[in-house]
């Protein structure tokens, strides 16, 4: 089932044919490449919950233009249709070509500020549903034009209002961490995303400080961010979007220590391999860690697995994997999971050494020490109401054994 | 869209034909179009829903169309959307029909409000039919003067898709110009773009008809106009942001003030949100100080970061994208990178390319500072689950010891993989052995003692045998019982698949004769019987001539194939520098990502032939490749404008004999033609000293040798004697030239000896070698 708006020159349709042999005959790994060579066209393809965007060029190009223009079209499409899958397509076909419509022509992006479609094709949600019913108008239309792409901050409505004003800033962190084979920290590292909220009147002018900007690497900003407050100040000065929005992205590096630690410890001999798996709190954030899972494949030359802990639960998944469930960390024990695997007959000893992936999420605090000192709102009729979150999740967490 | 029409395909039994719900709906169309009752626009709205869900799935619905069009009478926005939709998928199909839209679609241009103004106007040019464009004409004008943006915005693109189905209509409709007027005055920066991308195209096109269109091409680029966009970048949107920053890079700035003021105009955009903006960045930015060298490492230093973050934010889609561009950086200026080598570490679960790339920069950034930790690390990647993965980081081990920083520890680490008992491990750390031990001869007694405890049954991959069997020749001498092994693999000769290990066998059973006659003798005889009977060619000549030189003097046998070796301190780059310097000019483009210059991926001839090929296929590709051709054109003037030693090929004084510029010929073909023909002109020439100069890197010569349609087919030698092979073809007939010419720089001499089909034509041939030649090396 596909689903596609060609615009500019024509492609023919058998293209997406060809795709879908390749696709099948090569299978996984063909799903990875995100550009690729067919006969007559270069395709980009990005793939989101089962659904496969395509884009086709002939001529040399930006890669990323096509490839950032299509994971935006995914976003745009799950924003409006809340989620994504077949159905949902199926369903709402005639909003799919209408975005298509506005967002490209000819080849070329137009509007993808979700902002500006939104005054564009109203959203197929319940509100609008409720509405039709009520008043009788079932167009899914808005009877307003963009009047936003007049305004001098294209990404904002020219004047929404809300009973309520409310602004909510969260601190969202991934860590990344590597830990090698002698329990060494091999680099540990932060990706972080500042998230707004906002549901403000009028055309509110905000400025955000961070308590110790030095620590950032290295940060990305939307478009909204006025350049020269950061510049010599290190404050983000914003006319926000409307809604929910990622202000900025920042990286930290060289963190010296993790959160939890995890002791793989395999020890193999007479064709069986003893594993002892140990997780315990290293360095205590302060807040509850919980979710935290341990994971790893077997290797293919495993024959059985016996696993079991002193706390949480073990899983042998369906793909040979050994899913560890601790969730949290209890006061009075160190959580522990042991067993042994039976290597396949004629292996003495296990050559492979498989690799832990750690999971964890801490709420309520950013790993990477990043603190919000305060934040200012000018132009606004009444006070806003301000809220501030934090949550740092693993990444990247793996240790080696 | 093309949805395939009924004919084409064939009807599935689990897909509905759709033949009856088709007659339905054109029954019940026809009802609605008439009717003006009530809420009839919501029954409408259901069955065009129908009408175009069927489009979507692949049913033929063209059937409908006159009652499509009947009901499109309406003021419904939505209803309108659907019907232009349809209409614009089908009217290629029925142009007659196709007319019939036209009216209504008039009318809707004129419409009081804008969004329709705008979706009507934009479904008129996208009907694509030729004989409509009368009709364009009209409300594209005034769309173009329209005081809605939006309508402005879609007129714009509506001109260029008009450009696209009949060019002289738009040249002629003086279209062009207004675009031009309303990109350098219009108030809205969506418009301003859209003309720059629709006039950009337009003009490119044109350019190879046109003295007047390459002009205004060239003025695109003029100062002014680049200036005025750069001064209103921030009003774009991110992707017109992309397409001005493209715009930039071509421009060349004349002072160096420029320059700067330009970086720092936009270096607030390396911290851009779209990852498509801040590669474009970092592309002008690269291109702007390419000839400052202080200024270029500080640009690598202030990208860095913007990079390494794109490349750990967003999708592994993009990730890709971004490292592979930082892999081209990285490999220009290792030194750059080299404190920051933990972000090239491998992920577990990361899609096996992107280690690849990954272990690439590892190998580039090694240092004498990091080389320990950097070892260490892809040593963990040798246990890895993924065997291509532990191999290829077997070999980077294996490069940066060859790149001579800090062998002792990684000498050591090598044979730890010997040890390791596995086999793909031993196998490719044999041969890195190998490789390290003709670089470094000093490190032989350590190798041995290890590789000597390896058991060449355990060993089945070729290369790696091939590897073991060259180092017992070798160091036979240390090997207590080299001999010996050599001996039962010659036992096993008839097992022996791989000829090119039965080639170092024979080679290797030499050397140690040579170093221990007696223990050998017995051996060295079955090796060249068995040799002498082997079926593959080579195998059997290497073993006659052994036979022969044996035959003939011991130690004459001795010096041709045990010689005293100086150790070898460079090996060959696999890919030139000439390739990469070309991709590094295609920065930020899909070249990044394939690792190859764009000529080598768009020009026909490098494209495979063509699975499917329609009408419709044909006619883009080929209005898309006369696009290109001027764009690559381009791409060389640049090249030409950094000043990279290439010479420009000066208009040959009119050639008495034509060449085809695209000669080609396989190996195996000019082989056989060489060995048939006749010489037919033997010369001398020499060279001149600027050549002989430039000839410090031979690619240069066969550059400029095609420049001139000769084309070279093999190229070997060191300095002073230089040894190229190169072919010719006439232009009209298939009549080809071959040529050998040993060029030698200290005498500055050129040897040529030209083989020809047509024999009476290479005294002219010889004469446009001649000239081609003398001109090599000119600035």
């Amino acid at each position: 089932m596909l689903e596609k708006q060609l615009t500019g020159h024509r492609v023919d349709r058998s293209i997406c044919a060809w795709f879908w042999e390749q696709a099948i005959s090569q299978g996984d790994s063909f799903k990875l490449q995100p550009v690729i060579a067919s006969p007559t066209h270069y395709l980009f393809q990005v793939v989101r919950e089962g659904i496969t965007y395509l884009a086709c060029t002939q001529v040399e190009m930006p890669p990323l233009m096509a490839i950032e223009f299509l994971c935006r079209v995914a976003d745009v499409l799950s924003d409006y249709l809340g989620g994504l899958n077949e159905d949902v397509i199926k369903d709402n076909f005639i909003i799919v070509y209408e975005l298509l419509d506005e967002m490209i022509d000819n080849g070329f992006p137009l509007t993808t500020e979700p902002n500006i479609l939104r005054e564009m094709i109203a959203q197929p949600n319940i509100v609008s549903k409720v509405l039709s019913v009520v008043t009788g108008n079932s167009s899914n239309v808005s009877e307003t034009r963009p009047g936003a792409t007049a305004s001098c901050v294209p990404w904002r409505t020219t004047d929404p209002k809300y009973a309520n004003n409310e602004v909510y800033v969260d601190l969202v962190e991934e860590m990344d961490a590597t830990i090698n084979r002698d329990g060494v920290l091999v680099k540990c590292e932060i990706y972080g995303e500042v998230q707004v909220n906002s549901h403000l009147s009028g055309l509110p002018d905000l400025t955000l400080s961070f308590a110790n900007t030095s620590i950032l690497d290295d940060v990305r900003f939307h478009p909204c961010v006025r350049f020269r407050p950061w510049e010599s100040n290190q404050i983000l000065s914003f006319v926000p979007p409307d809604g929910q929005f990622k202000l900025m992205s920042y990286r930290v590096k060289k963190l010296k220590s993790t959160p939890i630690y995890v002791k793989p410890q395999l020890t193999s001999g007479g064709g069986t391999c003893r594993v002892d798996v140990l997780v315990g709190i290293r360095n205590d954030p302060g807040k509850t860690i919980d979710s935290i899972t341990v994971q790893f494949q077997l290797p293919h030359c495993i024959l059985s697995a016996d696993m079991t802990s002193n706390h949480g639960t073990v899983n042998i998944l369906a793909n040979k994997t050994c899913l560890w469930s601790i969730g949290r960390i209890p006061k009075d024990k160190a959580p522990s999971m042991s067993g042994t695997l039976v290597l396949e007959t004629g292996l003495e000893r296990l050559h492979v050494f498989p690799t832990f992936q750690v999971a964890f999420r801490v709420m309520g605090v950013a790993l990477s020490g990043l603190q919000i000192d305060k934040l200012d709102l000018k132009n606004l009729p009444n006070r806003p109401y301000k809220g501030f979150r934090a949550l740092t999740r693993a990444g990247e967490f793996e240790v080696r054994s | 869209m093309a949805p395939p029409a009924q004919s084409q395909r064939s009807p599935s039994p689990s897909q509905p034909s759709g033949k009856g719900e088709v007659s339905d709906l054109k029954s019940q169309l026809r009802q609605l179009a008439g009717s003006r009752a009530p809420g009839i626009d919501d029954s409408k709205r259901e069955l065009f829903k129908k009408v175009i869900s069927y489009m979507t799935v692949g049913i033929d619905v063209s059937s409908l169309f006159g009652e499509m069009v009947m009901c499109s009478a309406t003021s419904d926005i939505v209803l309108k959307k659907m019907c232009y939709l349809y209409v614009g998928n089908y009217a290629k199909v029925n142009p007659d029909l196709a007319l019939l839209t036209i009216n209504f679609l008039q009318r809707d241009c004129k419409d009081e409000d804008p969004m329709i103004r705008g979706l009507a106007l934009r479904s008129l040019c996208s009907l694509r039919v030729a004989n409509l464009v009368e009709y364009l004409v009209g409300p594209l004008g005034s769309g173009l003067k329209d005081n809605n943006n939006y309508v402005r915005t879609v007129a714009v693109m509506g001109v260029l898709k008009l450009y696209h189905i009949s060019a002289s209509t738009c040249v002629d409709a003086d279209f062009p110009a207004m675009l031009k007027h309303s990109m350098l005055n219009d108030s809205d920066a969506q418009v301003v773009a859209n003309c720059l991308s629709a006039l950009q195209e337009i003009w490119s096109s044109e350019a190879s008809s046109s003295e007047e269109a390459s002009r205004e091409r060239e003025a695109l680029l003029s100062k002014p106009v680049v200036y005025y966009f750069l001064n209103r970048i921030k009003e774009f949107s991110e992707w017109a942001q992309c397409l001005v920053l493209e715009l930039v890079g071509k421009y060349v700035p004349s002072e160096t003030s420029e320059i700067f003021d330009i970086m720092n105009l936009l270096e607030d955009r390396l911290q851009h949100a779209n990852g498509a903006v801040v590669l474009a960045t970092i592309k002008v930015f690269l291109q702007l100080t390419l000839s400052m060298t202080d200024v270029h490492q500080q640009v690598y230093e202030r990208i860095k970061a913007p990079l390494l973050t794109l490349v750990s934010s967003g999708s592994p889609e993009q990730s890709y994208a971004v490292l592979s561009h930082l892999h081209l950086l990285v490999m220009r200026a290792p030194f750059i990178f080299s404190s920051d080598y933990k972000h090239f570490y491998c992920q577990y679960n990361e899609p096996s390319y992107v280690k690849k790339l990954k272990l690439e920069m590892l190998t580039a950034v090694a240092n004498e500072s990091n080389t320990y930790e950097i070892v260490t690390e892809l040593c963990e990647y040798a246990a890895n689950v993924d065997i291509p993965i532990a191999r290829e980081s077997i070999r980077a081990v294996g490069k940066i010891a060859l790149q001579q920083y800090d062998v002792n520890a990684i000498v050591d680490r090598l044979l730890q993989f010997l040890e390791m008992e596995k086999d793909y491990v031993t196998a490719e750390a044999l041969v890195l052995v190998k490789d390290l031990l003709r670089k470094y001869p000093q490190w032989s007694q350590d190798c041995i003692a290890v590789v000597g405890n390896i058991s060449s049954k355990n060993i089945q991959e070729p290369k790696a045998k091939a590897a073991l069997i060259w180092m017992l020749g070798e160091y036979s001498q240390d090997m207590h019982d080299a001999p010996y092994i050599l001996e039962s693999l010659i036992e096993n000769w008839e097992d022996e698949h791989s000829a090119e290990v039965r080639l170092h066998l024979l080679t290797a059973v030499m050397k140690c004769f040579f170093k221990r006659p007696p223990e050998t003798q017995k051996a060295l005889g079955a090796a060249l019987a068995a040799g002498l009977a082997d079926f593959h060619q080579d195998v059997h000549d290497r073993a006659l001539f052994y036979y022969r030189l044996l035959q003939y003097n011991v130690s004459v046998a001795q010096r041709v194939v045990d010689p005293p070796k100086q150790a070898v301190s460079v090996f060959a780059d696999t890919q030139s520098s000439e390739i990469k310097d070309r991709i590094f000019d295609e920065f930020n483009s899909l070249s990044v990502v394939y690792q190859k210059p764009s000529y080598m991926f768009t020009d026909k001839e490098h494209r495979g032939p063509f699975e499917f090929s329609d009408e419709l296929g044909h006619l883009s590709i080929g209005a898309e490749s006369t696009g290109h051709a001027s764009q690559s054109s381009l791409a060389i003037d640049d090249l030409l404008g950094l000043g990279l030693p290439v010479a420009p090929a000066p208009a040959p004084s009119p050639p008495l004999l034509k060449l085809n510029s695209k000669a080609v010929l396989d190996p195996g073909t000019f082989q056989q033609k060489w060995r048939q023909l006749p010489i037919s002109l033997s010369q001398e020439y020499s060279v001149s000293p600027r050549g002989v100069a430039a000839l410090t890197a031979p690619q240069a010569l066969l550059r400029h040798m095609q420049g001139h349609s000769i084309h070279c087919i093999a190229s070997g030698g060191q300095s002073p004697n230089y040894k190229f092979f190169f072919f010719a073809q006439k232009a009209e007939e298939s009549s080809t030239f071959l040529v050998e010419c040993i060029i030698n720089t200290s005498s500055a001499k050129a040897q040529i000896k030209i083989k020809a089909d047509d024999q009476s034509a290479s005294e002219a041939f010889s004469t446009l070698f001649q000239s081609a030649l003398s001109e090599f090396g000119l600035p």
